[in-house]
């Protein structure tokens, strides 16, 4: 930690606000002295606030602890953060000091203006297991932590981006449509896309679906089917007949113009309307779409898909002139367009530049497919057909070919199969459909008739080199290799050209035709002109086409508005995938969806070649989702939240140094595992259930409706509790005592008793202990009350056909001989463990842990609180187990030497100068 | 005997099942295991699901249990797609 850098000054630090660290929290506020208590769950309560009831006064636990939460955040001298990490703590330099980085984690829900509404939560279309219920029920990403949560804030739980969201080039919020498919909400899944571009169908078909390759699942049985599943909602929207849903700013009075209507300029044109820009596109060829219009094949992509989403971009007011090249940008700015969007793609074919290219009957890739598409005549039945190049559009030609009736399509590529640039489905597609592949061969001679028509392609053989700037491995002639492939059509697809000739006195241009505006403004070196999309980048894909379509959008629209032309790339980090993977145990086989493509060796006609999922495959394949960043980015709790601005899915932890002249650790204890006894059964048998469970069970703010057994939801009728679980227990590497869950489990066999009356409870115990004022005679009492208590320790549970559990034992104070019993429900009445954070505070290391790993009281007969390091001090169980009682007079009295610590330290401090009157 | 799967996992499928768990308390209110057994699935996944419905606001318990002990759980209104 930088020591020169000014940090907040507290004189006390309270890491962990359960019962010990606000009640030592709040004794410190009282003596006068500034305190930070710092919590990383989004409550402070720690458990306490989950139980039921207290021991031995059967006091209501919410009750008597909501006072103190409330006192914690309102207290004058006390400052409480909560969902925060204290990071590490050191020395603040020579004066005894500390300094402490704290990690304020993103709630994404803006605490001042939350009004604990909940709207958000029940929004939400992510269900998570609820870990203040002790997992038993469901809460959501966007929740608040419990009923009682100080402060009634919402947090979402966001872990970054998802892999799939993340990669999207397009910025399309993959997992969020994904996930609201899952609930069923199709039209806001539509909308959802359409929040980034208005080519839902055309991106449902045509995408390369770079989010596919980095789903989770894909590392599992395989990837989620994202593409099909927008392609879903797209239909499903189209045949609802709904309208778009989507918001329009008023006018702004202010005009662009856009210069080519392909996906980088429809999407630019969509997203500047939507906020009010008068928009016109200029669109040089007689259809709009450009490429995907004019070239991607119906077989892929059918017309009226692509017309469908251009009706969304002329739904929004946006006015599309076809027919119309542009030559003179300046005019169009001088006609009264604030600003100017180049937009025109790759429209021409890169020559072969080979002997012979003129002929009749050589004709390039995109040329090609235009003509096709515009029904333009196109002779191609019957001929034999070669087309060169490696790339998508080569595929597309020479399926289209097939399509057309060709006595036979070669794809003649200089490089190998597998250093093709184009998809690997489409290379697949097209082999199943026929097409021949000649690899290692590159073109030296269109051969002609006497007519002058070609003849066939003389070519050259290829071996691969070393590999070049792409990576892929250089195409090198053998000398004396040539061969013919006989041919009397040629299709040039070996790559596409800018057309730019006449924006280069405006905007500056790179030798081989494509403009070179800011890379982050795509503005050029004229303000008002901008580029964007392949004119800028050569050809591309559609995906990287929108992107960049959405960031022209938003350039122009902070240009105008004199903003700072930034804040357009506000994705979180992409969560780890190993992370998420090991959220879960298990994880049962859940089959991808099938292929849905129909191919044939023969192709006759441009029918459509992948069939819609169903609704219910689509169902289906979206609850396969892992939700890898929990918030699915779905913005559902934006929609249902009232408050205009409070949630930001943006948002980012902030990191802030503090210091502090004393530290108390109050970080409590973590539960002992049970699933670590596998002879009781725990996360195996679903009617075997721990003690917190039980106690949240019996709560007031209880996750089921009353007490039910987990396996089917049966009220139980015969309850066992398995004392002494994970505690006194040397196989487990614990041999302490827990100390109160003898105590709790009596406090909850009172309340089932109560409860279900009818209810016979039985405790297999070692001992009980019921040392403390009034614990014997809540022992005695619930004796009294009807349980039983048995001693002698269970050496198994099984579990019956019907959810019932068999626990063997040995009844040493009965019969002595080994007994199996019948329970509904059996609650293990699990012990504490250390929690080992704190001794990760110190990077110093100099924190001591006692022989169990808890905090060290170096001096604990005397001073107990005290830690090894002088100024930082332990309250309640995070230095040993203890109940609340215990914990709160623990708490107490490490207040007390704390201030006996900050007020020795005062008064070795030197008197402050008097100042001159 | 119950197969078990992680319950990260179960719960994460609670909006796909709403619609068929809707469904099958629509004609007259059932128990868990009749709910459990009207989809097809485990009892102790059913209940999740209930649970995760009853708390959003899908479902609500009749108040009183059978003979069996079991609640009986019918629509609570919110309608699930």
């Amino acid at each position: 930690m930088d020591q020169t850098v000014a940090a907040e000054q507290y004189d006390v630090l309270v890491v962990g606000a359960g019962i010990g660290g606000m009640e030592s929290a709040l004794k410190l506020g009282d003596m006068g002295y500034k305190v930070l208590l710092v919590e990383k769950e989004p409550s402070v309560g720690g458990k306490m606030i989950l139980l039921s009831k207290v021991f031995p006064t059967l006091d209501c636990a919410s009750c008597i602890s909501t006072p103190k939460m409330a006192a914690s955040i309102h207290h004058p001298n006390v400052t409480t953060l909560t969902y925060t990490e204290v990071e590490e703590i050191g020395k603040a330099g020579a004066d005894g000091r500390f300094r402490a980085r704290i990690r304020r984690k993103a709630r994404f829900v803006d605490e001042a203006s939350c009004t604990g509404c909940q709207l958000c939560e029940s929004a939400c279309t992510v269900a998570v297991p609820d870990q203040f219920n002790a997992d038993l029920v469901a809460r959501r990403a966007a929740y608040i932590a419990f009923p009682q949560a100080v402060p009634k804030k919402a947090v979402i739980d966001r872990q970054g981006s998802s892999p799939c969201t993340f990669e999207c080039p397009a910025g399309i919020e993959a997992h969020g449509y994904v996930s609201l498919i899952r609930s069923g909400e199709y039209e806001k899944a539509h909308r959802l896309v359409l929040d980034a571009t208005p080519l839902v169908g055309t991106l449902g078909r045509a995408c390369y679906a770079p989010c596919e390759a980095q789903c989770t699942r894909g590392s599992l049985e395989g990837t989620l089917p994202i593409r099909r599943l927008k392609r879903f909602i797209a239909d499903q929207h189209a045949a609802s007949g709904e309208e778009l849903g989507i918001e329009v700013a008023p006018p702004n009075g202010r005009r662009v113009a856009i210069v080519g209507s392909g996906p980088t300029g429809l999407t630019a044109a969509w997203q500047l309307a939507r906020l009010g820009y008068a928009v016109q596109i200029l669109e040089a060829a007689p259809e709009p779409g450009g490429f995907l219009r004019l070239a991607i094949p119906s077989y892929r992509l059918p017309t009226e898909v692509v017309e469908r989403d251009i009706d969304n971009v002329r739904a929004l007011g946006v006015e599309i002139v076809t027919n119309s090249p542009v030559r003179d940008l300046a005019a169009l700015h001088e006609d009264g367009f604030d600003a100017v969007l180049v937009a025109t793609g790759t429209p021409r074919s890169a020559p072969l530049g080979v002997p012979g290219e003129d002929r009749l009957g050589v004709v390039g890739g995109p040329e090609f497919l235009r003509g096709v598409k515009l029904n333009e005549p196109v002779e191609v039945a019957g001929r034999d057909v070669v087309v060169v190049g490696g790339g998508n559009v080569a595929m597309d030609a020479a399926r289209v070919a097939r399509r057309l009736g060709a006595a036979s399509v070669t794809v003649a590529y200089r490089r190998g199969r597998s250093e093709m640039p184009a998809h690997h489905v489409e290379a697949e597609d097209a082999e199943r459909e026929g097409v021949r592949f000649a690899f290692q061969v590159a073109p030296a001679e269109v051969l002609g008739d006497a007519a002058g028509a070609v003849a066939g392609l003389r070519c050259v053989r290829m071996q691969l080199g070393q590999p070049d700037a792409s990576g892929r491995r250089r195409p090198e002639p053998i000398p004396g290799s040539e061969t013919t492939l006989a041919c009397q059509l040629v299709i040039g697809a070996i790559g596409m050209a800018p057309d730019t000739a006449a924006f280069a006195t405006l905007a500056t241009a790179n030798p081989n035709g494509t403009l070179r505006p800011d890379p982050d403004t795509l503005q050029t070196g004229v303000p008002w002109l901008f580029a964007a999309g392949d004119v800028v980048h050569g050809a591309t894909d559609i995906t990287r086409a929108v992107g960049q379509g959405r960031r022209a959008a938003h350039m122009i629209d902070r240009f105008l508005d004199d903003r700072p032309m930034d804040g357009f790339d506000l994705r979180l980090p992409a969560v780890d995938k190993a992370a998420v993977l090991a959220r879960q145990a298990g994880y049962a086989w859940r089959g991808p969806a099938a292929d849905a493509t129909t191919l044939s060796p023969a192709p006759l006609d441009f029918t459509e070649v992948e069939a819609p999922l169903t609704e219910v495959d689509a169902r289906v394949a979206a609850g396969r989702c892992l939700d890898c960043a929990v918030c699915s980015g779905c913005n559902e709790c934006v929609a249902a939240c009232p408050v205009e601005g409070c949630i930001d899915l943006h948002a980012r932890d902030e990191e802030q140094d503090i210091d502090a002249g004393a530290v108390v650790l109050a970080t409590g204890f973590q539960l002992f595992a049970a699933d670590l006894k596998p002879e009781y059964g725990y996360g195996r048998f679903k009617n075997v259930i721990t003690g917190m469970q039980m106690d949240r069970l019996l709560a007031p703010t209880r996750p089921f409706n009353t007490i039910l057994r987990p396996g089917d939801g049966k009220v139980p009728e015969r309850i066992a509790y398995v004392m002494c679980t994970g505690s006194r227990d040397e196989t487990v590497g614990n041999p302490l005592c827990s100390r109160f869950c003898c105590m709790y489990s009596i406090k909850q066999n009172q309340l089932l008793m109560g409860a279900l009356p009818l209810a016979d409870i039985t405790v297999h115990y070692m001992d009980m202990r019921a040392a403390g004022k009034r614990y014997d005679e809540f022992y005695e009492q619930a004796k009294a009350m009807g349980a039983t208590y048995v001693k002698g320790r269970v050496a198994k549970i099984t579990e019956q056909p019907d959810g019932n559990l068999v626990l063997r034992y040995e009844d040493i104070e009965g019969s002595g001989t080994i007994v199996d019993a019948e329970y509904d429900l059996v609650v293990l009445a699990v012990g504490v463990q250390p929690n080992l954070e704190p001794g990760a505070l110190f990077p110093e290391g100099d924190l001591t842990l006692d022989d169990y790993r808890y905090v060290a009281e170096p001096d604990e007969d005397l001073n107990p609180g005290a830690t090894s390091i002088a100024g930082v001090f332990v309250a309640g169980a995070a230095s040993g187990a203890k109940d609340i009682a215990d914990s709160i007079v623990h708490a107490e009295s490490t207040a007390a030497l704390v201030a006996a610590h900050l007020e020795r330290a005062r008064l070795r401090e030197p008197e402050p100068e008097a100042v001159p009157a | 005997m119950t197969a078990n799967r992680d319950p990260r996992e179960v719960i994460r499928e609670e909006p796909v099942m709403r619609t068929r768990i809707l469904e099958a308390v629509q004609a007259e209110a059932r128990t868990v295991p009749d709910i459990a057994a009207a989809i097809g699935v485990p009892a102790h996944e059913a209940l999740v699901w209930v649970m995760g419905m009853r708390r959003y606001g899908y479902l609500r318990e009749i108040k009183g249990s059978d003979a069996d002990g079991y609640f009986r759980y019918e629509p609570a209104g919110r309608v699930a797609r």
